[in-house]
C-alpha cells in the first residue's frame, strides 16, 4: 500500500514532464500494465539506502562491512550499500535525482556542493550535528563542507598533496633532500636528465581529473589564485609564470615525453617504475608503492615554493551527504554517526590510505608515526581547498583545455590562459 | 586433393594473418598482463618472469565475479530468448505479408537504433523508476530485448526472403497448418540466421554497461561488465592483473558460445537439408 | 478472415516492445531540449529552440560534427572494406576455419568499453606494450606517444573502431554468404566465369541487402560510439579528439547543461534520420533498377 502511495506522488511530481494527452493516455497504460506484470522492488520502511563512490577494491567491502555492524547495533535498520565507480558517479548522482530515485545517502566530491546546496538537494544536518560531534573532527576538513553557516555534509575522506621524490635517482645528481624552490627543482632536474638513464625529472599530468589542480600547485607557488574577487585568476601573473616554467620543463626535456596522455595514474605508475624522479600526488601513492614496488626508495616533500616563498598544497575531501528528499533522515543520520566513530574512520583510512579526519583518530601511532603521513599532515595548515563557486567541474574543463593547447604548443600562453579566464568569469556569473 | 586443400589452407591464412595479428593484439596484451606480478604489471614486457596463475582466484574472490557471471547468463539469455521469440513473427510477417504499414514498420525499427543509449538513459530510467522496477534484472532483460529487436527483425527477415516458398506450400498441400509449417519446415531452414541473431542478442547484453550501471543498486544484482569495469573507473588504485584477469574471463563464455555457434554459419547448409 | 490481420498480430509484440522502451525516452528528451534545464534535470522555463542556438553558436560544437562525420566515415568504410574479403575467406573451405572465425569474432566478446581500455594501457607512450612490441620487432627506436596528440589518436582511435566492428559485420556477411545456393556457383563454372565474375555477378548481387544492413547500422552504431574515444583520450588533448557523443557527455554530466546535451542528441537523431532516409532511398531505387 505505502508503496503504491509513493509510486502516486513520485507520479505526480513528474507531470510536468508529460506532454500531449494520447501520451499520457499511453504512459498510464504502460505504468499499470507494468506495475501489474513485475513485481516492484521500491524499498522497506527503514532501510537507509547509500551511494559509495568506489575508491578502491577495499571500499565495498569496507562498507558493507561497517552496515552489517551498525544493523547488528541497531536492529529494525537495514544498510543498503550501493557501490558505483567514481568515473560515473555525476551521471549515476544526475540520472537518480532526475528520477527522484537517488538514494538517502551519498559520497560526492566537496567542490560540487555548492551546486547541490543551491539547487535544494541536500539537506543541511545542523539540527542532527552536537557541538560535542562537532568537537570529533579536525576544523580544516570540516569547514569546506560549511555552506552559509550551515553543514551540509561529513569529510568522509581527506587528503593533500605533497611531492614524491626517488631518492636514488636525486642522489645520483648529486642532491641528498628534496630542492625547496621550484628554481632549485629546475636546476637539479636539469642535472638530473644530464646523468642520463632515461629518467624524467618531473613526471607531470596532462590529462583527465586534476590535469588544473596539477598547475595550480606552481600557481599557487606564485602567489596566484583560482578565484580572486569573483573573477577567474587563470589570466594573472601568477598563473602566466607558473605556465610559463611548466612549459619551460616540457620544452627542456625535463617531463615525461607526451605529457597530455598522462593522466594522474599514470604517473603514479612511472614513479613506481623508476622512470620519472618526481610526481606531486596524494598519501595513497605510499600504500601502492609498498605493494608493487617495495624496493622504490622514495621521500615525501612539501611542494617546491616559488619566488616569495609561497607555497601551494591542495586540500581535498569528499563529503557524504544527506539527501533534502530522504524519508528515512534520522536513521541515515544513525548511520553517519556510526561512520563517524573514531574506530570506524579509522578502519576506513587505513584501508584507503586517506588523511585522518577525526581528532582523536589522528592521535593514532599508524597515522601519527608514519613517515609520509607526517608531511602531508604538516602541510596541512596551508592548505587550499577547492574554492566555494558553482561549477566547479565546467571550470575544470575550460582551464584544462587551455593547459592541454599551452602543453602542446598549440597556443601562446598569455592569449589562450586570457581566453579561458574569459569563459571561467563567464561561468562563474551565472546563477 | 588434400594437397590442394593444404595449399588453400596456408594461403587463406597468410591473408588472414595480418587481421588475425591486429585482432589477437589486445587480447595477448590482456592475458599476459593477466599473468604478472603487482611488482612487474607496470612494465611492458611480452614475458612474465614469473606467470601468476594465482591471480585468477584472487581476482574471482575480490571481484564478485561469481554471481556477476550468473547475473550476466541470465540476463543475456533471457534477452537472447526474449528477443528471438519477439522478432520471428515480425521478421515472418515482412517476408511473406504484403500489408498496408509493412515499409513503415520496418522504417520505425530502424529508427528505434537511432539514439545512442546514453542518450536514452535519462528518460528510460524515468520510465523505469515510475514503474518501481529499478534494481531488477527483469528490466534489463525487456530494455535489452527492445533493443535488439531492429537488428533481429531485419537480420531475420533479409534471410527469411530467400528460403523459397515451395517448400511451404507443398507442406500446405499436404495439409499442414501455417504455424506447423512454419516450426517444421521453415525455422529449420532458418537455422544459420537465427544463430547469427542469436549471437547478437547474447552479446550486446553480455557487454552492455550504461543501462546497466543506471538500473541495478546492489551489489547482488550487477552483471559483469559493471564489476570488471569498475575495477578501473576512477580509483585510486588500478589492479591491472586483476582487471585483464577479469576481462578475459568475462570473454570466455562468449568465445564458447562463438565457437558452438559459428557451425550454424556454413554456406549451403540450409539447401543441403533440403537436398 | 483472419488473414488480413495475421500480419498485424505477428508484428504487435516487437512493435509494442521497440515503442514503449524507445519513444518513451525520446518525448523526454524533447521536452529538456525546449526548457531551461538545472543539473539535476528539474525542468524549469519553456525556452524553445533557445539550447539549439546556444548549442550553434559554440565553436566546440561544430568541430565535433565535423570530427564525427570523419570519425564515422573512416570507421564504416574501414570495416567494411576490410570485412568483404574477410566473410569471403572464411566462406571457404579450408584446414581451421572453425578456430579462424572464432578469432575474428573474439573482439566481439570483450565489452567494447574493455576493449578500450586495454588498448588505452597499450597505447600508453612509457609503458605500453604496443610501444614495446614495435620496438622489440626493431620497427622503431625511439616510444611514440600515441595518446598525446590527435595526430596519432584519433587515426588510432579509428583503427580501433575498424577492428571491434569486424565481428559485427563479418557475421552478418557470413549469414547473408551461407544463403547464396551453390547451385548458382556450379552453373556459373560451367558457363565459364571465373572467380572474379562469380563475385560480381553472383556473390555481390545476393549480398546486397546484407551489406545495406551492414552499412546503415554500422553506421548508426559508430555515429553514435561512446567507449573507444572515451576510454581513450575523453575527447581530448583540448577537445581534439572529441565526437558528439563525447561532447554531449561532458555537456550533460560534467557540466550539468542537461538541456544542451538533450538539444546535441536531438541534432545527432535528426542526422541520422536524414542520412537513413537517403541512404534506403538509394539502395532501394538502386535494386529497383537491377
Amino acid at each position: 500500500m505505502l508503496r503504491l502511495g509513493d509510486r502516486a506522488e513520485t507520479r505526480r511530481r513528474r507531470k510536468h514532464f508529460h506532454g500531449s494527452e494520447t501520451m499520457k493516455a499511453l504512459k498510464k497504460a504502460l505504468l499499470v500494465a507494468g506495475a501489474c506484470l513485475l513485481s516492484a522492488s521500491a524499498a522497506e520502511a527503514g532501510t537507509v539506502r547509500v551511494t559509495i563512490a568506489e575508491y578502491s577494491k577495499g571500499t565495498g567491502p569496507y562498507f558493507e562491512d561497517a552496515a552489517k555492524a551498525f544493523e547488528a547495533a541497531n536492529p529494525g535498520t537495514k544498510i543498503q550499500i550501493e557501490v558505483v565507480p567514481w568515473d560515473n558517479l555525476q551521471q549515476k548522482l544526475t540520472t537518480d535525482i532526475a528520477a527522484g530515485a537517488n538514494a538517502d545517502l551519498s559520497i560526492i566530491g566537496t567542490r560540487w556542493l555548492l551546486d547541490y546546496v543551491s539547487q535544494g538537494v541536500v539537506a543541511p544536518l545542523d539540527s542532527y550535528v552536537t557541538p560535542d560531534f562537532k568537537a570529533r573532527f579536525i576544523p580544516t576538513f570540516l569547514t569546506p563542507s560549511i555552506m552559509n553557516g550551515h553543514v551540509y555534509g561529513l569529510p568522509i575522506a581527506a587528503s593533500a598533496r605533497a611531492m614524491y621524490y626517488n631518492n636514488d635517482i636525486f642522489k645520483k645528481a648529486g642532491y641528498d633532500s628534496a630542492p625547496a624552490t621550484w628554481a632549485d627543482f629546475k636546476t637539479a632536474a636539469e642535472k638530473i636528465k644530464a646523468t642520463g638513464g632515461g629518467v624524467f625529472p618531473f613526471g607531470m599530468q596532462g590529462k583527465e581529473i586534476e590535469t588544473d589542480v596539477y598547475f595550480y600547485y606552481a600557481m599557487w607557488s606564485y602567489g596566484g589564485d583560482i578565484v580572486k574577487d569573483g573573477k577567474s585568476g587563470l589570466d594573472s601573473q601568477a598563473a602566466i609564470e607558473a605556465a610559463k616554467l611548466y612549459k619551460s620543463f616540457i620544452d627542456g626535456g625535463l617531463t615525461e615525453p607526451g605529457v597530455t596522455s598522462y593522466n594522474r595514474e599514470d604517473v603514479q605508475n612511472l614513479f613506481k617504475q623508476g622512470k620519472v624522479a618526481t610526481v606531486i600526488t596524494a598519501p595513497f601513492l605510499s600504500g601502492q608503492i609498498k605493494k608493487e614496488a617495495p624496493n622504490l626508495n622514495y621521500a615525501v616533500a612539501p611542494i617546491p615554493a616559488g619566488p616569495t616563498g609561497d607555497q601551494g598544497t591542495y586540500g581535498v575531501t569528499d563529503s557524504i551527504v544527506l539527501f533534502a528528499n530522504s524519508k528515512v533522515k534520522d536513521e541515515a543520520w544513525k548511520f553517519l554517526d556510526f561512520l563517524f566513530t573514531t574506530d570506524q574512520r579509522t578502519k576506513f583510512d587505513k584501508v584507503e590510505g586517506f588523511l585522518p579526519v577525526n581528532a582523536e583518530e589522528a592521535k593514532n601511532p599508524i597515522f601519527a608515526d608514519d613517515r609520509d603521513l607526517k608531511v602531508f599532515a604538516s602541510l596541512l595548515p596551508k592548505a587550499r581547498f577547492a574554492p566555494v563557486i558553482p561549477g566547479w567541474e565546467d571550470i575544470a574543463q575550460t582551464t584544462t583545455n587551455a593547459l592541454q593547447k599551452i602543453y602542446l604548443g598549440q597556443g601562446q600562453i598569455e592569449p589562450t590562459l586570457k581566453e579561458a579566464a574569459a569563459k571561467i568569469d563567464e561561468t562563474l556569473s551565472k546563477k | 586433393m588434400n594437397r590442394r586443400k593444404l595449399l588453400r589452407s596456408l594461403l587463406l591464412w597468410a591473408l588472414l594473418s595480418p587481421i588475425v595479428v591486429a585482432i589477437l593484439f589486445p587480447y595477448a596484451v590482456m592475458i599476459i598482463t593477466a599473468f604478472k606480478a603487482p611488482t612487474e604489471v607496470h612494465n611492458p614486457t611480452w614475458w612474465p618472469s614469473e606467470w601468476r596463475w594465482r591471480n585468477f582466484p584472487e581476482m574471482w574472490q575480490t571481484s564478485g565475479f561469481a554471481p556477476a557471471l550468473a547475473n550476466s547468463l541470465y540476463v543475456s539469455g533471457m534477452t537472447t530468448l526474449g528477443a528471438v521469440i519477439v522478432s520471428i513473427p515480425a521478421a515472418y510477417a515482412l517476408s511473406r505479408f504484403r500489408f498496408l504499414g509493412r515499409g513503415a514498420f520496418s522504417q520505425f525499427l530502424l529508427v528505434s537504433q537511432m539514439l545512442s543509449p546514453i542518450v536514452l538513459v535519462i528518460g528510460l530510467f524515468r520510465l523505469v523508476a515510475n514503474l518501481g522496477m529499478i534494481d531488477n534484472l527483469s528490466t534489463l532483460v525487456v530494455i535489452y530485448a527492445a533493443f535488439n529487436i531492429a537488428f533481429c527483425v531485419w537480420m531475420l527477415q533479409s534471410y527469411f526472403s530467400t528460403i523459397s516458398r515451395d517448400l511451404e506450400e507443398a507442406a500446405w498441400l499436404e495439409g499442414a497448418g501455417r504455424f506447423r509449417t512454419l516450426v517444421v519446415v521453415f525455422l529449420p531452414l532458418a537455422a544459420p540466421a537465427i544463430a547469427v541473431t542469436a549471437i547478437f542478442a547474447f552479446i550486446g547484453a553480455w557487454n552492455e554497461f550504461v543501462i546497466a550501471l543506471t538500473m541495478l543498486r546492489r551489489e547482488e544484482n550487477y552483471t559483469l561488465p559493471i564489476r570488471v569495469f569498475s575495477l578501473v573507473a576512477g580509483r585510486y588504485t588500478v589492479d591491472w592483473q586483476y582487471v585483464m584477469a577479469a576481462a578475459f574471463a568475462a570473454s570466455v563464455p562468449v568465445a564458447a558460445l562463438f565457437a558452438w555457434l559459428q557451425r550454424y554459419l556454413v554456406r549451403g547448409l540450409a539447401l543441403g537439408a533440403v537436398k | 478472415m483472419t488473414r488480413a490481420f495475421t500480419p498485424y498480430i505477428l508484428i504487435l509484440p516487437s512493435f509494442l516492445l521497440a515503442a514503449a522502451i524507445v519513444l518513451w525516452p525520446v518525448e523526454e528528451i524533447v521536452s529538456l531540449a525546449t526548457h531551461d534545464v538545472n543539473r539535476f534535470g528539474m525542468l524549469r522555463d519553456f525556452v524553445g529552440l533557445a539550447n539549439f542556438r546556444s548549442l550553434l553558436a559554440d565553436p566546440d560544437f561544430w568541430t565535433s560534427l565535423w570530427r564525427t562525420l570523419i570519425w564515422t566515415a573512416g570507421v564504416v568504410l574501414g570495416t567494411l572494406i576490410v570485412s568483404m574479403p574477410i566473410a569471403l575467406i572464411l566462406n571457404e573451405d579450408f584446414y581451421g576455419r572453425g578456430l579462424a572465425r572464432i578469432l575474428i569474432m573474439l573482439p566481439w566478446a570483450v565489452s567494447l568499453a574493455m576493449t578500450a581500455v586495454v588498448w588505452r594501457w597499450a597505447l600508453n607512450g612509457e609503458s605500453g606494450m604496443l610501444n614495446s612490441a614495435l620496438r622489440d620487432l626493431g620497427l622503431m627506436d625511439h616510444n611514440i606517444q600515441w595518446l598525446a596528440q590527435a595526430s596519432t589518436a584519433f587515426p588510432m582511435q579509428i583503427l580501433i573502431g575498424v577492428l571491434v566492428s569486424i565481428p559485427f559485420t563479418v557475421t552478418i556477411f557470413l549469414g547473408g554468404l551461407s544463403s547464396v545456393p551453390d547451385d548458382l556457383y556450379d552453373a556459373a563454372a560451367i558457363e565459364g566465369a571465373g572467380r572474379w565474375d562469380q563475385f560480381r555477378l553472383i556473390t555481390f548481387p545476393l549480398l546486397r541487402p546484407f551489406i545495406n544492413i551492414a552499412f546503415v547500422l554500422n553506421t548508426i552504431y559508430v555515429f553514435n560510439s561512446f567507449p573507444i574515444i572515451w576510454a581513450t583520450t575523453q575527447g581530448g588533448p583540448a577537445n581534439s579528439t572529441d565526437i558528439l557523443v563525447t561532447y554531449l557527455y561532458k555537456l550533460g554530466f560534467r557540466v550539468g547543461r542537461l538541456g544542451d546535451a538533450a538539444a546535441v542528441s536531438l541534432i545527432m537523431f535528426a542526422i541520422l534520420l536524414a542520412f537513413t532516409i537517403l541512404y534506403v532511398r538509394l539502395a532501394m531505387r538502386e535494386e529497383a533498377a537491377a
